[in-house]
């Protein structure tokens, strides 16, 4: 099993505000890590310069180690590498759900029209968008379709890696289980994942690997067991203990 | 009145018709430098870099400020003084074009701005270069929340095309102007003309709204034009 990322002693600061301190870690090929961690805390930071859309001060990322944060780096086909799922969809708002799909695998990977389609129409099936779904703009989707649809896009490019920032987070409590087990088969198939979530749920059952953030630093990390059953810091335990307060109202409802 | 209305217009037809011909040409080719221009004005603004975008505020600005006469005017009689004649035409769709595309700048650069930020970074996020982002993403998008602001001016350049009347192209004023000399018939001859711009209005607000319905996508808000 090979690395797919690996980030190395990490550091952001907005302004005097150091958002990122020494974060690191790394991602074997197949494996799912799940990020936790309380609000402003730097995790959104943190996948955002995994994505080179936000330049770290300090430290260096590899992807199939290659180093990406290095200076001269061709930044969009590291991007076309990578998938990035957000909290918000951003589904493109002129396109439909498959001309979402297929941007990427026309205009980045120069496919013919006719292949993008196939292969679009294939990811949309995967994460069960059908048919009658697909000349549907964003618009006319529910948020559990639209975050689908994004995920669809992302898997398309058969990224090394995809990147999920809180992708339930903008959904309705009914729609986020639609979500979570495509992503769940995503990471049964061998997909290579990093996933911030709060969905402590979902971590138990996927995460190889749950890593708890808290101002800047991995403070905790671990198998799921041990981190969100046995918290061995005493952050990690608030913070938990209010998550769970959270999911037990959920599961009463 | 009807009769001498229809007197005027059996009688100076060809006239009409040529002072009509030009105020199109004016309006529609001064309008396509207007959204070309503007556009591109906009990008730079937003994307381009910091002394280019700089650059196109001072133009923004100095454009706003002056009236559109005082810049037809330095186009027409002052350029020559550098070598540069025009004849009265293209002096006219210049000006008008030139101004045009300072307003329309503001709309597109409001449009843009308009777009939520995730767009941008969603086509970057699947590989999509900087150029890629805003031809495949942004404009597509910048149209259609620009379309009322876009009917608005053209609308505007329309009734403006008139300017090119004080540098004798003879434009449907101009021949107003000219055949109420002739006539003596003042109040019927500008009825005509201002029945014409009328329907031109109308014409254009339809066409205008049809392409809007044509282009328009569930979900993408549109910006109320300014006045
Ligand atoms: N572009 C920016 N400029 C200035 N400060 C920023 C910027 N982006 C993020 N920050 C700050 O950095 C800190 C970390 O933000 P970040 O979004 O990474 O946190 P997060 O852990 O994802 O939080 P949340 O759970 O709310 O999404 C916050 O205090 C935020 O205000
Ligand atoms: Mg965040």
């Amino acid at each position: 099993m090979g690395e797919v990322l690996r980030v190395e002693n990490l550091w952001k600061s907005y302004g005097r505000h150091e958002v990122l301190r020494g974060i690191t870690f790394s991602i074997n090929e197949g494996e799912t890590k799940v990020i936790i961690g309380p609000s402003g805390t730097g995790k959104s930071t943190l996948l955002r310069c995994i994505n080179l859309l936000v330049r770290p001060d300090k430290g260096k990322i590899f992807l199939d180690g290659e180093e990406i944060t290095r200076p001269g780096v061709d930044e969009a086909s590291v991007r076309a590498r990578i998938g990035f799922v957000f909290q918000h969809f951003n589904l493109f708002l002129h396109l439909t759900a498959l001309e979402n799909v297929m941007l990427g695998l026309t205009k980045v990977r120069g496919l013919p029209r006719e292949e993008a389609e196939r292969i679009a129409k294939e990811a949309l099936l995967s994460v069960g968008i059908s048919e009658d779904l697909w000349r549907k703009y964003p618009a006319q989707l529910s948020g559990g379709q639209k975050q689908r649809v994004a995920i669809a896009r992302a898997i398309a490019m058969n990224p090394r890696l995809i990147l999920f920032d809180e992708p339930t987070s903008a959904l309705d409590p009914e729609l986020i289980g639609e979500v979570l087990k495509v992503m769940e088969k995503l990471a049964r198939e061998g997909m290579t994942m990093l996933v911030v979530t709060h969905e402590i749920g979902f971590a138990m059952k996927v995460a190889d690997e749950v890593m708890f953030m808290d101002e800047g630093r991995i403070v905790e990390r671990g198998p799921p067991e041990e981190v969100i059953l046995r918290p061995k810091h005493e952050r990690t335990r608030r913070f938990l203990s209010r998550i769970w307060e959270l999911y037990d109202l959920g599961v009463q409802r | 009145m009807i009769g001498d209305i229809t007197y005027i217009i059996e009688e100076y037809w060809p006239l009409l018709l040529e002072g009509l011909k030009n105020t199109l040409i004016i309006t529609a080719v001064s309008y396509a430098i207007g959204v070309a221009l503007g556009l591109a004005l906009a990008l730079i603004r937003v994307y381009g870099p910091r002394p280019a975008a700089a650059a196109v505020t001072a133009y923004v600005e100095a454009i706003r400020g002056t009236p559109m006469l005082v810049q037809l005017f330095i186009i027409y009689y002052s350029l020559p003084a550098f070598g540069i004649v025009l004849d009265p035409l293209t002096a006219a769709i210049a000006a008008i074009g030139l101004n045009s595309g300072a307003y329309q700048a503001e709309y597109f650069r409001g449009a843009i701005s308009a777009i939520p930020r995730g767009q941008w970074e969603a086509a970057l996020s699947i590989g999509l270069r900087k150029w890629q982002a805003v031809r495949h993403v942004i404009i597509p998008q910048t149209w259609r929340v620009a379309l009322p602001a876009m009917t608005n001016e053209l609308i505007y350049l329309l009734k403006y095309s008139s300017i090119a009347y004080f540098v004798t192209v003879p434009e449907l004023v101009f021949m107003g102007k000219y055949i109420g000399s002739k006539t003596y018939m003042y109040i019927q001859v500008y009825t005509i003309i201002a029945m014409i711009y009328v329907a031109l209005a109308l014409i254009a607000s339809e066409g205008m709204a049809r392409l809007e319905k044509k282009l328009s996508i569930p979900g993408i808000s549109v910006t109320t034009p300014r006045q």
